[in-house]
């Protein structure tokens, strides 16, 4: 048995793991589509085998208490890594002005399989956001205002950029991705009174085709909608991107017809009226949850310590340069210690 | 080539300086001095050291000039890296020129790989970079500091692995005549790469964090991640190959070059060759 691991154990399969790793990592470049996540998993498995053997095995690791730390904190980054990819949840999120978060919202949902979150806990209402623009229409900072329910009160949180939103564990990013949203009232013919928001593609990354299209309840024919903004945006000069100092015209186009509405106007349509109550703006969050972080985190830390501890104590037990085996030349007091012992095969560091 | 800005005269001076210290470190190993009082007083090695120390100092002012023109740090476009490089660069070595003596002769190979990039700098136009909003985040201090020490620790370690290669020639033994053994100068190299690997392991902590609070996942497998991860792995295979054989000097230094060779492309090829979102522009 105990032959077993010191085979597991050998140095020479960890070359081997480690050089199929680096090749499982060249082909990982980019998360191309086509390349499994099993050339990550397989020599990553095979490396935490060896470790496991080594850990148990080898006194040059079990007996030095910061390269038993650095190794054990090792395997435990990759079973935490591991932990998190089962557990972890992707998505993203359009939201607009005003709106309140549900689960349902979610588009592009990739989870793991042992996921089990609090989604349905978090809740916060999304407020107004701006965005500052240098000239040449480079992105800086964005003020994303959300209001969050606290003991009956709503406080407001400013989050964007790298001040995520955390609730429950859930991590919600402000993206590049945020436009505006009219706010439409649908009186059918025949029904009920409908009233709701369409999202105009990402602004000002589209800014040249603000369009969508809708098909109202109860009717068959599609509304398509062509918004004509007033933003203030100027390339050459700085800007600042904010729903509240911006206007829109609406342009609607049905069967032919085609009508500008101004905010608070109405149009004729053959199954219903249609106003355009006002205009809002929507941002795009980016989702993430992964429990293991902070884990990860301090893991990850201890490992290094451990590292920089044996390195250490190697230090302060044999000096950098040992005169056992100098060309003698250098002055005397500087090459004062003893020369440290080297393995058989390999050679000390 | 633009009008002149603030920082140029500054960096080509600081350049000025290390080439100064460059030709100094090779006059000592000179084979003329063989035997001569000059030789063993290394009393060159305090101007080589003075001159780096001026570089430093020099190259301080630029970036210091530089941050002021434009509004913030070395922190994006390759003309500001590569001149925060040979500022972090010449500032390590020296301190570990001062320290350890036996490794000063290697200051030979050091300074004309740090005067490549010199040469490079002085190729490109100091043209202003944008600042992004994901750069205003504090671990991008620890992140680039710490990756600053670790490319130091390796370009030292080249130094001394040039050392192992040019010995296998005459006059490479002439040149390296003052510096200990073989065995004793593979042994600090391999020193210098195994606290080179605490501070990547650290520095990619410190990515990693960045990352998760910047692009909202601490890992992505991007051109510049995976090339940093590859440079860790090539570090850490070369420890465990030194741990597992017997390697001659050369192959030894030959691997630390390897190393080096792919940390050099991870910073200064992948995040300018690379159409992937790993500048934190995007």
């Amino acid at each position: 048995m105990f032959s077993w691991f010191r085979l597991l154990a050998s140095l020479k399969l960890t070359l081997v793991g480690m050089v199929l790793l680096g090749g499982g990592a060249a082909l990982s470049y980019n998360n191309p589509v086509d390349v499994s996540v099993w050339v990550l998993v397989l020599p990553l498995s095979l490396l935490a085998v060896n470790l496991t053997a080594a850990i148990i095995t080898n006194p040059r690791i079990n007996r030095q208490i910061g390269l038993l730390v650095f190794h054990v904190c090792l395997l435990a980054t990759v079973l935490l890594a591991g932990v998190g990819r089962m557990t972890h949840l992707d998505a993203h999120l359009e939201i607009t002005n005003g709106q309140g978060f549900t689960p349902d919202l979610l588009l592009d949902v990739r989870k793991g399989p042992w996921h089990t979150g609090s989604l349905k806990k978090v809740a916060f209402v999304q407020g107004d956001f701006t965005v500052d623009y240098s000239a040449g229409l480079k992105r800086n900072l964005t003020h994303s205002m959300v209001y969050l329910p606290e003991n009956g009160r709503m406080r407001e949180q400013d989050v964007g950029d790298d001040r995520p939103l955390v609730l429950e564990r859930y991590r919600f990013y402000t993206t590049h991705n945020k436009g505006f949203s009219p706010v439409l009232t649908w009186v059918p013919d025949q029904g009920a009174t409908v009233t709701g928001r369409i999202n105009m593609p990402s602004y000002p990354l589209f800014d040249y085709k603000q369009s969508n299209q809708w098909t109202p309840p109860g009717s068959r024919q599609e509304i398509k909608f062509w918004l004509q903004l007033n933003t203030g945006l100027s390339v050459g000069d700085a800007w600042v991107l904010d729903a509240r100092n911006s206007s829109g015209v609406l342009v609607v186009t049905i069967d032919g017809l085609r009508v500008e509405l101004e905010k608070g106007e109405s149009v004729r349509l053959p199954d219903g009226q249609l106003r355009y109550d006002d205009l809002t703006s929507w941002m795009g969050y980016r989702v993430f949850y992964d429990p293991t972080l902070q884990w990860l985190f301090w893991v990850t830390i201890a490992g290094v310590l451990g590292l920089m501890h044996f390195f250490w104590k190697k230090l302060n037990l044999v000096p950098w340069m040992d005169e056992a085996t100098s060309a003698s030349v250098l002055p005397a007091e500087k090459l004062a210690g003893a020369p440290e012992k080297q393995g058989s095969k390999g050679q000390a560091v | 080539m633009n009008d002149m800005v603030a920082e140029q005269p500054w960096l080509w001076a600081g350049l000025g300086a290390y080439f100064v210290a460059t030709l100094l470190a090779m006059w000592g190993v000179s084979p003329r001095h063989s035997g001569d009082d000059a030789e063993t007083s290394h009393r060159h090695q305090r101007w080589v050291l003075a001159f780096i120390v001026l570089g430093v100092l020099l190259l301080t002012v630029a970036i210091g000039a530089r941050w002021v023109r434009i509004g913030h740090g070395p922190w994006i476009n390759l003309f500001e890296l590569l001149m925060s490089q040979m500022w972090s660069l010449g500032l390590v070595f020296a301190a570990l020129y001062w320290r350890l003596p036996g490794l000063r002769p290697s200051a030979v190979v050091v300074l004309p790989v740090m005067w490549v990039l010199g040469s490079w700098v002085l190729t490109l136009e100091p043209a202003v970079s944008h600042f992004p909003a994901t750069y205003y985040n504090v671990w991008k201090w620890s992140h680039v500091g710490l990756g600053k020490i670790f490319l130091a620790l390796l370009l030292t370690g080249v130094g001394l692995a040039g050392v192992l290669i040019l010995r296998r020639t005459q006059r490479g033994q002439v040149w390296f005549r003052a510096m200990p053994s073989d065995a004793v100068i593979d042994k600090l190299a391999w020193r210098l790469m195994m606290l080179a690997l605490v501070f990547d392991s650290f520095m990619l902590i410190a990515g990693a964090v960045w990352a998760q609070d910047a692009w909202g996942r601490y890992w992505a497998w991007d051109s510049l991640e995976t090339s940093a991860f590859l440079t860790w792995l090539f570090l850490a295979i070369g420890l465990h190959v030194r741990l597992s054989y017997k390697v001659p000097p050369w192959v030894s230094g030959t691997i630390i070059i390897g190393i080096f060779a792919m940390a050099f492309s991870t910073y200064f090829g992948t995040p300018y060759l690379s159409p992937s979102a790993h500048k934190g522009v995007v």
